[in-house]
């Protein structure tokens, strides 16, 4: 008997109706949330990302990535697995509803120039977007922390920093030391709408 | 032209770093089998909501079934749900793809509750129920519970039926469907291991397994992803569904429904499609003639997952023995359809006679991303003759029943 296929106690939940997603009720929860990411989820923290308005399925997913453990951070794991799927949709949906404001970083000039090169060349902007402004799971980069974002990158590239589907971690393969300074320096530089 | 003039000086600089530099990632696997035009596209899979999404969140009200027919929330907080199976007490067992989770719903009149069953499971997308045991297909094995349904606050250890099946933990279609043959023994498919590669001797096949001794047999060759599967209830031949590969273009090719008339059968991939059309890559190893053709072409990319013979009492006669296909796509085309479960209606020799759309209404907007809000996965037939449809994108089951 393998230790994944451990059998967890049945939980239990009356589903004839689930409550639609209410963004009050994450509101009310979200105090935690901002202590770190800042007041109305814009971040001032280098190593901490902004979520406002972020899209609402990639907060849910990443709060999911978090608790089932695919993800794991000494501050957000903890949080994250106390919190059932309802107040996940809650909190995605109040922080998709806040107005995002752009990190006060600028690209250097040079960086700024390559950027969109590489951002083409390495597939970025297939998903992303253009103006790397996400959709669906999928986040916003345009304008996000610079360490934060850094880091991510590396993490990627060394098979620590997990996402669901592994599309991350194969696309960041091929990504120099060099390649991730100017991709990051250019994101984190870009405008949030 | 100093914009075009630099774009040159970057991709000059760009192409010279990339000599001295380690080679490009490997595409995610989804990429694969792209030509060098389409690397540029921006057509992508969807992701599931994997909190799941609440049916008052969903424009629930703009499904569509034929007339006389009414279709309803039946459950929903199932995140992922995909493959359903019944139990002998009237529970319903649900398997996911992207989570860990086996759920069982028992209807308390007229409210549904739901049960986490089991957790931590490698992708448990295959669940079928038979003579008091739940069977379970994973990536890499099949288990067995058996009496599950008198303890599903307390399910029993796991029994392997059969492991080893995915011995490389390598990306590919290799979550299973599972059904329970009328001979007693569990069909089940191992995929392919890309969009379009050389499959090796186990893959690209249905299989099955003697639940008693544990003794595979090859069924069926060549075929790519089949997620779904049934036996014709007056045949006990196996009927399944396949999904074609990616990046061939909007309209090739179609995925197929198949049906297994004879030992040996292979339809054909990775050398032929839908029955009539070589591979561009590895279409020169082996001609389409060689290989079984489909019983029915269902559309281009549109992901056809659980089909279901219908012998159940509520719908009208000319339901008796038709098949009900969910089909869960398109993505890898332009312009989006699909999405609808699907009604097949054959004649006396097993032929088809008719194709068309059952359930309608999750496809909203066929060139919008997404175009969707929800996706039919699988489709089970319940003692009273009604219909339960799942739908993974949003954790919610359907059910359809026939009012007049």
């Amino acid at each position: 008997m393998s230790a994944r296929a451990l059998v967890a106690a049945a939980a239990l939940a009356m589903a004839s109706a689930v409550s639609a997603a209410d963004p009050k009720a994450g509101e009310s929860k979200a105090a935690v949330c901002f202590a770190c990411h800042g007041a109305g989820g814009n971040s001032t923290n280098p190593v901490v990302p902004s979520i406002a308005g972020q899209p609402a399925q990639f907060i849910s997913t990443s709060l999911y990535t978090f608790r089932e453990g695919n993800r794991k951070d000494p501050q957000m794991s903890p949080i994250a697995a106390n919190l059932s799927n309802t107040e996940m949709n809650d909190l995605a949906a109040y922080f998709s509803t806040l107005k995002p404001v752009a990190s006060t970083h600028r690209a250097s000039a040079d960086n700024a120039q390559a950027g969109p090169g590489l951002a083409e060349k390495f597939k970025c902007t297939q998903c992303h977007g253009r103006r790397m402004l996400g959709q669906q799971h999928i986040p916003r980069l345009a304008g996000q922390q610079f360490e934060y974002l850094r880091a991510q990158l590396r993490g990627f590239k060394a098979g620590t920093r997990i996402d669901l589907d592994a599309k991350m971690s194969e696309s960041a393969q091929g990504l120099s030391d060099k390649d991730i300074e100017i991709l990051v320096d250019y994101v984190a530089g870009l405008g949030v709408q | 032209m100093i914009k075009v003039l630099a774009a040159a000086v970057l991709f000059a600089i760009a192409a010279a770093q990339a000599q001295d530099k380690p080679a490009a990632a490997p595409p995610p696997s989804w990429k694969q089998g792209m030509t060098k035009e389409q690397t540029e596209s921006t057509l992508h899979p969807f992701a599931i909501e994997v909190t799941g999404k609440a049916a008052k969140d969903l424009p629930v009200d703009k499904l569509k079934v034929p007339p006389g027919f009414k279709v309803e929330v039946w459950a929903e907080g199932l995140p992922g749900a995909r493959s359903l199976a019944l139990g002998d007490k009237g529970t319903v067992f649900v398997g996911t793809r992207q989570l860990k989770e086996v759920y069982a719903v028992v209807d308390r009149g007229g409210k549904r509750e739901v049960k986490t069953l089991l957790k931590g499971l490698e992708s448990p997308n295959g669940v079928v129920f038979n003579k008091g045991t739940l069977y379970i297909a994973e990536h890499h094995r099949i288990t067995r519970y058996d009496g599950i349904e008198s303890r599903l606050d307390n399910p029993p250890e796991a029994k392997i039926v059969v492991d080893g099946l995915d011995p490389d933990n390598q990306p590919g279609h290799f979550w299973k469907f599972l059904a329970m043959g009328p001979d007693g023994k569990l069909y089940f498919n191992i995929g392919a291991p890309g969009n379009i590669v050389m499959p090796n001797y186990m893959q690209a096949s249905i299989m099955r397994v003697d639940p008693k001794t544990g003794v595979i047999e090859t069924v069926a060759l060549g075929v790519r992803n089949s997620v779904g599967f049934d036996f014709n209830p007056k045949t006990r031949e196996l009927w399944f569904t396949n999904h074609g590969r990616d990046w061939l273009g909007d309209d090739l090719p179609n995925d197929t429904l198949h049906r297994v008339s004879h030992k040996g059968a292979n339809f054909g991939y990775p050398f032929c499609h839908q029955g009539d059309t070589p591979d561009p890559e590895y279409g020169k190893y082996h001609s389409c003639k060689e290989f079984d053709r489909p019983a029915l072409k269902l559309g281009p990319h549109v992901a056809p997952i659980g089909m279901r013979f219908y012998n159940g009492k509520m719908f009208p006669a000319e339901y008796q023995n038709n098949i009900f296909i969910a089909l869960r796509g398109s993505w890898n085309r332009t312009v989006k359809r699909g999405y609808n479960v699907m009604r097949v209606v054959l004649d006396d020799g097993g032929k088809v006679v008719k194709y068309e759309p059952f359930l309608t209404g999750f496809l909203v907007d066929e060139k919008a991303d997404p175009p969707m809000w929800g996706r039919p996965n699988d489709v089970l037939v319940m003692r009273d003759g009604s219909m339960l449809v799942s739908d993974d994108q949003n954790g919610i089951i359907y059910r359809i029943s026939y009012v007049k």
